[in-house]
């Protein structure tokens, strides 16, 4: 280590130790129980405008951390210098009101777990499914975190879930059904009718294998919760995210104020939620706090982290990291907000289109403003009435004329748990919205 | 930790495993990173641990750690979830055979040497090959090297011990002053073999050239499809079908097919873990099974399923060397190698009177894996009339089943890339459907 140190002007650690447990049930069999135990660690420096970042697993020496994060922050701004990196200041952030555990997981045994899993899985074995899946996924882990700011604060979560799916054929065509929920604490599998969504799980692969696909092209449509969730998410979420903005691949770049939406569009993220992208603070320290991303149609904040929010103007809070990778601008729980309008007003208003139901995943790109997210299934919307069940349906366009597409929003909300992939990395988030009418969208299909 | 592995395979038989498996995987790697036109930051990253397999009567456990303080913990644990398990009928045993082939071009001292000047270097040469190109903006990429090493010992006397290397690039660009277009390029490599030059400057030209985009009328047409896009819908739509667990757990579109006339007689598809210097090649698989070439299809003939030791034993046959594994935290699962996609090559858009060139696709990880139905959006899709490039395309979604695509299949070009360890040239498929 060279005596560089008073170079660095800034430095952070985050110490993670926890373990995670999971168990698959695969087709009546117990297919894997594992268990898996880890401790780690992430070190940013910052020189000049640059970052060096390091991360350590095992048993950690934050000092030797720190110099090596140093060393590499050094090097950087020694052989490529740039105008400094600003950090938004922030407070000690306050840890409270974590998500209530009633019934630890690691209190329940192993055999009960599996008993669980198999009266799931029965369940979702309705007649004409062929293949089961369930997945029981529990983890536990300390976030320590320090910075040179003299910032100091921990927390520990406990979460658990479960996922399952099923597959339905005939005749050479397959289908599939899958449900999930995540929490915090066992009783989680007693809130939830866990046994009735397996049930679903199956009925709608089996439904799927005698549905149609629908003829593509542009039509009204209703979006699910689920859906509608996953386009506030990445369509507008992503988009949203300031580390995107200032690369100059966010279509919201230099909007605020600016009305891109209909007025009767409200996006939040609210990482205080006790849903599954719930924190107390962000991995920067930042106490984790509500955003208005679009209020009543205009475009209102950003997300950010300490260095964009110097950068753009904000609030830090949204800055998060998958284990011990450097941390990037990321959502936590994403959603459309209540409208007021009920589910049968959006068939008569759509009279015929399409109602899209579900995600199987989607994909974006935020710097031309345009998605694609393929639906589970759907229904023909024929004269303000449900008709045929569709599959192979999927919705893409643009994310600003969509949003100016939308002509009722429902009073029904919806969060769903999900994870989010970004930089390489994945972190659980959960997003929602309740029912969206939306006038014109693009539909593909056969 | 890897002085302990052996230590760890100790303990799992006093514990009671009557078979054990200790998977050791350590890495470092060097990633230097721009965001727009400037460096933004340099990362070091330092992993190593160990993942057990712990058989007791036919029941596995497998638990893993990063911690040297929780080996016996984790060992013991791995131990304590076989025994709550009922014994498996279709486990056989861990693998044992370990007479390994020669691999090479797979470690590169070169890489392993490389500074971080030299790594800013290579990331700078990303940024610069982008300015080469007017009216675009590159928003983020990056260069990273990394080397790893892996050793895995099982009571059955496998003892398997590699080094490798790694050096990738990547960069993502968007069109400046008018129209907003975006496109990106990338390449892994086992050595420096890799102008980092070219591919900023080739990611910033298909950006440009994406630039006032038409758009077209839904139809059936030519699609060639560029091995980026290729890739990746045989990744998410076919790969999972030829999977042996997806077949023996009825979830692959490819049940019962073996024998069967699959694609056109042009098409051979193969899986190879021993091709000099592939990303997927290494001496053996992520359980210690020696790698091998995989015919898979044949002159349009399936002639196999890939295998790791688990599903072979189920299926009395022996392991086509796929056990994989993403992490030392996760066991050994069927996963591809090289993946190879042979077709004669020709100068493929020449041949081609007219239908669309596709780039990149996205929302290929949407595909239905076992009916191999897919439906992705086209990005960087120019129309082809008369033998070239015509125009580019604005908005496309392209639908579509994998297993059709195999029998559509009626061109292929020179252009074969390593897409990962997804090897192919651009192929073109006959009477897709397109909606603009």
């Amino acid at each position: 280590m060279t005596g560089n140190t008073q170079d660095i002007k800034f430095y952070d650690c985050r110490v993670i130790e926890g373990s995670s447990a999971s168990i698959i049930l695969d087709n009546g069999k117990i297919e894997e129980i594992s268990r898996n135990f880890t401790k780690g660690a992430g070190i940013r420096a910052l020189c000049g405008g640059s970052w060096g970042y390091t991360s350590l697993e095992g048993e950690i020496d934050l000092k030797q951390g720190v110099e090596a994060a140093a060393k590499l922050a050094f090097s950087m701004n020694s052989s490529t210098p740039k105008e400094g990196v600003e950090l938004a200041s922030i407070n000690s952030p306050q840890v409270k009101d974590l998500p209530e555990i009633r019934i630890d997981p690691r209190d329940v045994s192993i055999e009960e777990k599996v008993d669980l899993l198999k009266s799931i899985e029965t369940s979702a074995k309705v007649e004409g499914v062929n293949s089961t899946k369930v997945m029981y996924l529990e983890s536990e882990f300390k976030v320590e975190y320090l910075s040179s700011d003299g910032i100091e604060c921990d927390y520990e979560l406990l979460n658990v879930g479960f996922a399952v799916s099923a597959v339905a054929s005939e005749n050479g065509v397959y289908q599939a059904g899958r449900e999930s929920r995540f929490g915090y604490g066992y009783e989680l599998f007693e809130k939830e009718n866990v046994l009735e969504l397996a049930g679903k799980a199956g009925n709608t692969a089996v439904e799927l294998l005698n549905a149609k696909t629908p003829k593509g092209g542009e039509m009204p449509v209703i979006l699910d919760q689920e859906l509608a969730g996953v386009f506030a998410h990445e369509a507008v979420g992503h988009a949203s995210e300031a580390d995107l903005v200032l690369e100059g691949d966010s279509i919201l770049e230099n909007r605020i104020g600016e009305k891109i939406a209909s007025p009767l569009i409200t996006i939040i993220d609210d990482p205080t939620l006790h849903e599954f992208g719930y924190y107390p603070f962000d991995a920067e320290g930042a106490q984790s706090r509500r955003t208005e991303i679009i209020k009543n149609g205009i475009f209102n904040s950003y997300l950010h982290s300490r260095e964009t929010a110097a950068k753009l103007g904000g609030t830090p809070g949204n800055c998060r990291a998958q284990g011990y990778s450097m941390p990037v601008v990321r959502m936590s729980n994403t959603f459309v907000d209540n409208g007021d309008a009920r589910f049968e007003e959006m068939l008569e208003e759509i009279k015929d289109g399409i109602y899209l139901i579900g995600s199987r995943g989607g994909q974006v790109n935020t710097g031309e403003g345009i998605f694609q997210f393929n639906a589970e299934k759907g229904y023909l919307i024929r004269n303000g009435e449900l008709t045929e069940l569709i599959r192979d349906v999927s919705l893409s366009g643009k994310t600003l004329e969509i949003l100016n597409h939308v002509s009722l929003v429902g009073n029904d909300l919806k969060m769903t748990a999900g994870r989010c992939g970004k930089a390489g990395q994945v972190v659980p988030v959960s997003d929602g919205s309740p029912h969206l009418a939306i006038s014109k969208a693009l539909v593909g299909g056969a | 930790m890897y002085e302990l592995a052996r230590k760890a395979l100790r303990l799992a038989e006093i514990a009671g495993a009557e078979e054990a498996e200790i998977y050791y995987a350590a890495s470092h790697s060097t990633g230097v990173n721009f965001k727009k036109d400037s460096i933004e930051n340099a990362k070091d990253r330092f992993s190593e641990g160990i993942g057990i397999r712990a058989i007791v009567n036919g029941a596995v456990g497998f638990a893993s750690t990063n911690s040297a303080a929780q080996i016996e913990n984790a060992v013991e644990v791995a131990v304590a979830e076989a025994r709550v398990r009922e014994s498996d009928p279709d486990w056989v045993s861990l693998p044992s055979n370990g007479n390994y082939p020669t691999v090479s071009g797979i470690f590169d001292k070169k890489v392993e040497a490389l500074e971080l000047e030299a790594c800013i270097e290579y990331s700078l040469a990303l940024i610069e090959g982008t300015k080469e190109v007017p009216d675009t903006l590159p928003t983020s990429g990056g260069f990273t090297r990394a080397k790893g090493r892996q050793l895995i010992l099982n009571t059955n006397g496998i003892e398997v011990e590699e080094e490798s290397t790694a050096v990738s690039g990547f960069v993502d660009v968007i069109t400046v002053n008018g129209q907003t277009s975006t496109a990106y390029d990338f390449a892994v490599s086992r050595s420096l073999d890799i102008d980092f030059f070219a591919l900023g400057k080739n990611a910033a030209e298909l950006a440009l050239k994406s630039n006032d985009g038409i758009k077209i009328e839904p139809q059936k047409t030519d699609v060639i499809f560029h091995p980026f896009a290729l890739s990746d819908i045989i990744g998410e739509a076919l790969a999972p079908s030829l999977d042996a667990d997806n077949i023996q757990k009825g979830r692959s579109g490819l049940i019962g097919k073996l024998g069967e006339e699959l694609a056109v007689p042009e098409l051979s598809i193969y899986d190879d873990g021993l091709i000099e210097a592939g990303i997927e090649t290494s001496v053996s698989d992520d359980e210690g099974v020696p790698s091998q070439r995989t015919t898979l299809i044949e002159r349009g003939v399936l002639e196999t399923y890939l295998y790791d030791s688990y599903t072979a034993g189920k299926a009395g046959i022996k392991s086509t060397g796929n056990g994989s594994r993403s992490s030392y935290t996760s066991p050994p699962s069927v996963g591809l190698r090289n993946f190879i996609i042979d077709y004669p090559q020709t100068d493929v858009i020449a041949d081609t009177q007219s239908g669309i060139f596709v780039n990149t696709v996205i929302g290929a990880h949407t595909a239905n894996s076992i009916s191999g139905d897919f439906s992705v959006e086209a990005r960087n899709a120019f129309t082809i009339k008369d033998g070239a490039f015509d125009k580019p395309v604005k908005s496309l979604m392209i639908s579509g089943n994998a297993f059709e695509l195999l029998k559509q299949i009626t061109g292929a070009g020179f252009d074969v890339r390593k897409v990962g360890g997804i090897i192919t040239p651009s192929i073109r498929v006959s009477n897709m459907s397109v909606v603009g």
